[in-house]
């Protein structure tokens, strides 16, 4: 019995090794975390990664920016991971920002989403948008603007939809499964440095599986958010006699094939608040005018889209249950350019 | 009832520890659309061999598999048993393997993977020695620890899931049957545990269909939630889609905001009680085909312990878990295949003795 104790209280003692905590571990304050991820390629062979680490030791939060130029993206993160002065730890990474060449490149491109996608440090969540800018002065222009925090360049994607309806957000794994889906694809944000604000939200760049094929308006990129049955509520539409917001959004749409030849009808139901009017003008007048916008936008983007064979809408994944698997991975360039479409807007003041 | 209760949650916590990892590769590789027909068809062998098993030990109520293969003759139970015995050293250590690897993965990188395993394998082993009332125990307090983090994890995906990515159709025919895949896939129904309990706690035949279905429900979210994520065509080029998906997700307003931790902890509780589990049934093949003699009872556990540790820690390189993993999956389906049916021919033959011994 005294025995048995002896050992218990030995075992107890060896616990306490395991009090110094996990292997390798460094503490949080000895950690450095960046927020945003730059990735460019000039000219050369060599990928140009910045990263923009806030310093949370100051009481207005301040950040710096870290280059480092190597033959790959592992190479530039472990150089930093080498010369920086605490330990880096890549998991809280919220927003990668590539610059346009580098995007361009489609095989580029793939390996680069690819890596990012299989890394198990940085979180296959954040979000991803492009610039035609240097990515450096992007990341590096948060420092130059007056009462704005290190994290602002986050804070700008993640304001909420209803906060900014037209801005939206696609991460890294969404653009992954681009690069194998069938019957959809994607947009990625296009930014800019602005003057007075931190970014500027261009439209977006749409990619089929990994190559980019044409740059959208915000208005057009909006109009995809409201085919994914995104709400867009808060957008404000200016219609040259009214300005309109736009409450609530729904879509329903109806698929059949005809003779192999793919048909959709959609309904897009708009509801409308309306902010201000010229003198004379009926509500009547501004619906119909909302309708025309629409109506023409979309038609634009369609005809736009089918020529390049970028199923941007995803209507594809509608005929998931329409056209069998083998004959619908051909959806792209068999079926998507002859889509035939009847699209009806319905605006209705609240 | 409590022991029912019990064992039942044993069976659930050791289909959830193998189906999480490789499961779904396998599944996404056998077809690319309808995939929850394969998963059916699983089903179907399992109970069909379920219900072959259940009938066979039935014939002997006293008695649990290793006394029934002992009757049949010492060399037969040695050649039944030894196989089952001696994979389940190998499929313990690569399932330590694999658990390491994933638990690296996601939450100790710069650890080394001998120390988890050592952590994970001396846990395992504890309960394990302890007895087999010890791990129905502690099953139940894992089972409600993982379980509100194992539904969680299910329904937080919801954010994520387009199920257009999907087509819902029937295969015709059913091709992947014969593929060897499939054979391996069947072997992810570990239920051969149920024989070695003893024959007073069995499970009746309405429980053992309850605690399936809700087993293959379960199998049909592992699976389908990544498809329903990434679509057919992606989830074949990820290494782990379950563990992927989880990743995906961002819920913003949540305070504990990476899903992968959540999945991580209740991964380590299930292999913590599948491995005791595993371990303790070889213990008992060991235990009592060769040292029926001895008193310590855990000696035959502490042979094949040592096995599994030094299985674990010798196995190079992850691709070679994994393949080895998927054959000792073979193997096991070879021997739930093999064991039922002899349990019920002999359970046939013996009655037929009978029946002649009573006319005479």
């Amino acid at each position: 019995m005294k025995r048995s104790k002896i050992y218990k209280a030995l075992v107890v003692f060896i616990l306490t090794i395991f009090l110094s905590g996990c292997w390798d571990i460094k503490d949080v304050n000895k950690r450095s975390i960046p927020l945003v991820m730059g990735i460019s390629k000039e000219g050369d062979k060599n990928f140009e990664l910045t990263l923009q680490i806030p310093i949370p030791k100051s009481e207005n939060q301040v950040s710096r920016t870290v280059t480092e130029r190597s033959g790959s993206i592992a190479g530039a993160l472990g150089k930093i991971q080498t010369n920086s002065e605490n330990a880096m730890d890549y998991s809280q990474i919220q927003l990668i920002v590539i610059q346009k060449n580098l995007a361009r490149n489609e095989q580029e491109f793939k390996n680069l989403i690819k890596f990012l996608m299989g890394s198990e440090e940085i979180p296959s969540r954040a979000l991803v948008a492009i610039t035609s800018e240097n990515v450096k002065n992007v990341l590096s222009n948060i420092n130059d603007k007056l009462g704005v925090h290190a994290s602002a360049i986050y804070d700008y994607f993640y304001k909420g939809s209803v906060w900014s309806p037209e801005l939206f957000s696609t991460p890294i794994w969404a653009v992954y499964r681009s690069l194998f889906l069938s019957t959809k694809d994607i947009a990625i944000p296009s930014v800019r440095s602005g003057k007075d604000t931190v970014l500027v939200f261009e439209g977006s760049y749409i990619f089929k599986r990994g190559k980019l094929t044409d740059r959208i308006s915000p208005e057009e990129t909006q109009l995809i958010n409201m085919f994914n049955n995104k709400k867009i509520k808060g957008k404000i539409e200016t219609l040259g006699f009214a300005s309109v917001v736009i409450t609530d959004n729904s879509i329903s749409s109806e698929v059949s094939l005809k003779n192999d030849i793919a048909h959709i009808s959609s309904t897009l139901d708009l509801e409308i608040h309306v902010l201000e009017k010229e003198d004379g003008v009926t509500n009547k007048q501004i619906e119909k005018k909302l309708e025309k916008v629409n109506k023409e936008r979309f038609y634009t983007l369609l005809s736009k889209t089918q020529k390049n064979n970028t199923d941007i809408f995803g209507f594809g994944q509608q005929f998931q249950n329409v056209i069998p698997y083998p004959k619908l991975y051909h959806w792209r360039n068999e079926y998507y350019p002859h889509l035939k479409m009847k699209f009806k807007v319905k605006a209705k003041i609240e | 009832m409590t022991y029912r209760i019990q064992l039942g949650v044993v069976f659930i916590i050791l289909h959830l520890s193998f189906s999480y990892i490789i499961y779904p590769n396998l599944v996404y590789s056998l077809t690319r659309t309808a995939h929850w027909e394969v998963v059916m068809w699983q089903g179907f062998f399992q109970i069909l061999l379920l219900l072959i098993f259940l009938r066979g030990l039935s014939y002997f109520p006293k008695n649990d598999v290793v006394e029934i293969f002992l009757k049949m003759g010492k060399g037969i139970a040695i050649f039944f048993l030894m196989p089952l015995a001696i994979n389940l050293v190998g499929l313990i250590a690569l399932n330590l393997r694999i658990h390491t690897d994933v638990i690296t993965a996601l939450f100790l990188p710069r650890t080394p993977y001998w120390s988890i395993t050592i952590l994970l394998f001396l846990i395992s082993v504890y309960t394990a020695v302890n007895g087999f009332k010890t791990i129905l125990r502690s099953s139940v307090f894992i089972f409600l620890i993982v379980l509100p983090l194992v539904l969680f994890n299910l329904f937080s995906s919801y954010v994520n899931i387009d199920i257009e990515n999907v087509q819902t159709v029937w295969n015709s025919p059913p091709k992947f049957l014969l593929d060897i895949n499939f054979f391996y896939v069947i072997g992810f129904s570990p239920f051969l545990v149920l024989g070695f309990v003893s024959s007073k706690v069995r499970l009746t035949l309405q429980q053992v269909f309850i605690v399936s279905i809700s087993v293959f429900l379960f199998f049909l979210s592992v699976v389908y939630i990544p498809l329903f994520i990434f679509g057919p065509e992606t989830v074949v080029t990820l290494n782990d889609p379950f563990l992927e998906a989880m990743d995906t997700i961002d819920i913003s307003w949540f305070s504990f905001n990476r899903q992968t931790m959540f999945f991580g902890l209740s991964l380590i509780g299930l292999v913590i009680v599948a491995n005791s589990v595993l371990l303790w049934v070889t213990g008992q093949i060991i235990q009592r085909l060769f040292m029926y003699g001895t008193q310590k009872k855990s000696y035959g556990m502490i042979v094949s312990s040592t096995c599994v540790l030094i299985v674990a820690l010798l196995v190079p390189s992850q691709s070679m878990v994994k393949k080895y993993f998927l054959w000792s999956m073979g193997i096991q389906t070879y021997s739930t295949i093999v064991i039922s049916i002899s349990l019920f021919l002999y359970g046939i033959f013996k009655q037929r003795e009978m029946k002649i011994h009573e006319k005479k």
